[in-house]
């Protein structure tokens, strides 16, 4: 099942902070249907770059219930292929190819719940976060909203100024904390008097202590790095918090880095089962098993490439595999052996892998 | 024509399924937000039949569970405390976490080897918070409070009641030995405002009063007079609740349904909260908050208040009296009322008494309170 890429036009680009750039794209009236969407999910662009195409996910950080553009926003990564080409040489009038908006991360908001909701980003996290605030604040009349919002410093803060309007427009319904973690001394003239640190256990809890929920159905929404996410799930359930009422979208921050040096095999065997056919094939050093695959014209399903959205999972049958990134698997599956092959390299002389 | 029947107010058959039948199926104030401040704090809160548990945990929400152990029903907690990371039932020790998940059982390999205590939870019931008051639903699926209370907001007063402060020495108890419904309908009784009240409540406009139903909850408003209004600044008895502008000024005393009175005025926010004890025994809490302000000024314009009273409104009561107890004496309006709905109840069981006639206007509202009862009273089945 190949899923289908849309040719969207790039109808304006912003530059909110120094290092990142703001993408909108005006859907033409046939494809709204398909690309409506829920505050937090993401999008699937595919980046020609020097006649190689690259795949990643952005969430979307324009707001479903305003007649407002898809939007975006890419940080500039250190060395990032797609993110320094968005930010140096993307024009308005482009046009990209896009998936329409997917992903498990977001809120089922109703005009007549009554909840507390709290919000915790780190660096460019906040995107899908700001998505979900927004549609709270214009849809949900009742509802609270509480965000906790670590950067850098204060000119690395994405959505600083829509965050001050919000909470100008919204006073009794919004609160924001925001912390950083390397505060400059003079930025805008003026010296930072917030929180300095990250977001951790004690500052969550205090967090929560500073600002108790009026409304009692209470739902948490985490995005940042994937050590963040974690600890913020850790420490909200440590404070009681059920589960189920947590949602964590892995926000790769080094989705070019590639964070893992692994010790790859070369000349790997493999040997694929995929939808009743087996295939051999030998790897490169370095290669991931997609790589591998797609260089042997083999078509398997993925998307992303950058280990977050799942599409490309597969269960290693025998050898041993290792994976760079890996957001979309939690322990229990990769103990049961699952890997994704947009992110695996062989670390065993012989593999055998199956696709479900 | 009656519309609830006389024994509505005297028995306990009637009083019990209305415990059932109201008190078990609508919100109930529970307190104030600051009740419940920190983690641990727990209260316990008497909906009817069923008497449920509060509890605050370390992320800040608040737990409800119906306050009866899984084992033998014995009730946890009493009251209200601080510091409890557990519940613990006196009886047994059977002890649950504040997810209202049982957690240990004394002996539990020699007395209940096949006891899943992973599958016994506390019964679940409903707490949410509305405008700075914790109310709490016996069922787990209750209805969002948003939805109990629609509509109604445009006709309270502007006040935040979150950003007032309850004073130590403003919380009254009382006993009234009445039926709960006597009170409320005295609360509500648009009528009696110009005549019992005469002396007491003589600051406020009755005759421009704006009243009527929303939904089950009763809205009334009416306008400062204009003696008080003009001289205000001397008279109001506290500080000027902040959001009381011209604009908005008056008294707000909205019944909400069943069980709740608040009085929503320039310089006070007050809930009168009507428990029934027995058919003939209400109990009566009353909290007050104010604007932040000293002690001393809090003194300050109490005495500045009642020298100007003296003098610009004219103080005396309804009638003389050589006893200091004579609540027709007394001058305070809470007394004569309490003195009224008991001298109703009394009559009662008489076997002369009936209502001749119900005031077309002022008594509108206790009929329509009576229609709601009985409307409830009819679900019976449920």
């Amino acid at each position: 099942m190949s899923e289908q890429f849309h040719k969207l036009t790039v109808s304006k680009l912003e530059k909110p902070i120094k290092d990142a750039v703001r993408i909108s794209f005006t859907l033409p009236k046939h494809l709204i249907k398909e690309f409506s969407y829920h505050p937090g999910q993401h999008l699937l662009i595919e980046f020609e770059i020097e006649g190689e195409s690259y795949r990643r996910t952005y969430s979307l950080n324009s707001c479903p219930f305003l007649e407002e553009d898809l939007q975006i926003s890419i940080k500039r990564v250190k060395a990032g292929k797609v993110s320094n080409f968005a930010n140096d040489q993307l024009k308005e009038g482009d046009t990209l190819k896009v998936m329409k908006p997917k992903g498990r991360f977001f809120a089922q908001i109703t005009a007549e719940a009554y909840k507390s909701y709290y919000l915790f980003a780190a660096g460019s996290g906040i995107t899908p976060i700001f998505s979900i605030l927004k549609s709270i604040l214009v849809a949900s009349p009742y509802s609270q909203v509480y965000l906790f919002y670590g950067n850098k410093n204060q000119d690395s803060i994405l959505f600083n100024e829509e965050l001050k309007s919000l909470q100008a427009e919204y006073k009794q319904r919004l609160e924001i904390v925001h912390i950083l973690s390397n505060p400059g001394l003079w930025s805008s003239w003026e010296s930072w008097k917030g929180k300095k640190g990250r977001i951790n256990s004690r500052e969550i809890e205090d967090f929560i202590n500073h600002h108790p929920p009026i409304a009692q159905q209470t739902e948490y929404f985490i995005c940042g790095p994937s050590s963040m996410n974690l600890d913020v799930r850790k420490s909200l359930m440590e404070l009681g918090i059920p589960a189920d009422l947590i949602h964590i979208e892995h926000f790769s921050a080094n989705q070019d880095e590639g964070i893992r040096k692994i010790d790859s095999v070369d000349h790997a065997n493999i040997e694929l089962s995929y939808q009743k056919n087996s295939f051999h094939f030998e790897m490169k050093k370095g290669q991931t098993i997609l790589q591998g695959l797609k260089e042997n014209g083999i078509e398997v399903p993925y998307s992303c490439e950058s280990g977050v959205c799942g599409s490309c999972v597969a269960k290693l049958r025998e050898g041993s595999a290792e994976m760079k990134t890996c957001m979309a698997l939690d322990d229990k599956d990769i103990e049961e052996g699952y890997i994704l092959n947009c992110q695996a390299l062989a670390t065993s002389e012989r593999l055998k892998i199956e696709i479900p | 024509m009656p519309i609830l029947p006389i024994e509505a107010y005297t028995s306990q058959e009637w009083l019990d399924r209305e415990k059932r039948i109201i008190f078990g199926n609508s919100w109930q104030f529970a307190g104030f937000m600051e009740d419940l401040s920190d983690p641990g704090d727990y209260l316990t809160v008497q909906c009817g039949f069923q008497n449920i548990l509060l509890v605050k945990g370390r992320d800040q929400r608040i737990r409800a569970f119906h306050n009866l152990c899984r084992h033998r029903g014995t009730q946890l907690l009493r009251a209200v405390g601080k510091k409890q990371k557990a519940l613990t039932c006196p009886y047994h020790d059977w002890t649950y976490d504040l997810s209202g998940q049982l957690i240990s059982v004394p002996e539990k390999e020699k007395e209940f080897p096949d006891l899943e205590i992973d599958k016994i939870c506390l019964h679940k019931a409903s707490v949410d918070i509305w405008r700075g008051m914790i109310w709490v639903h016996p069922k787990a699926d209750a209805p969002s409070i948003i939805h109990y209370f629609d509509g109604i907001a445009e006709h309270l007063g502007p006040h935040d009641p979150m950003r007032l402060i309850e004073y130590p020495d403003t919380k009254i108890e009382k006993l009234i030995k009445a039926n709960w419904k006597i009170v409320v309908e005295n609360y509500i009784d648009v009528y009696h405002l110009a005549h019992l009240h005469s002396n007491t409540l003589q600051m406020y406009d009755h005759a421009k009063a704006e009243f009527g139903f929303v939904n089950d909850h009763y809205m009334f408003w009416e306008p400062l007079v204009k003696k008080y209004k003009d001289n205000l600044d001397q008279l109001i008895p506290y500080k000027r609740i902040a959001e009381m502008t011209d604009e908005y000024i008056g008294a707000y005393v909205p019944w909400l349904f069943p069980s709740l009175g608040l009085s929503e005025t320039e310089s006070s926010w007050s809930t009168f909260h009507v428990i029934p004890l027995a058919p003939d025994l209400t109990k009566v809490v009353l909290r007050s908050k104010l604007e932040p302000m000293t002690d001393w000024e809090y003194m300050r314009l109490g005495m500045k208040s009642g020298e100007a009273w003296k003098k610009i409104m004219g103080v005396d009561t309804k009638y003389k009296s050589e006893d200091p107890n004579d609540p027709m004496a007394s001058g305070d309006f809470m007394e004569e009322d309490i003195f009224a709905c008991e001298q109703q109840q009394k009559s009662l069981t008489n076997p002369l008494f009936s209502i001749a006639a119900s005031a077309k206007q002022g008594e509108s509202p206790i009929r329509n309170f009576q229609q709601i009862i009985a409307g409830w009273m009819k679900t019976e089945q449920n």
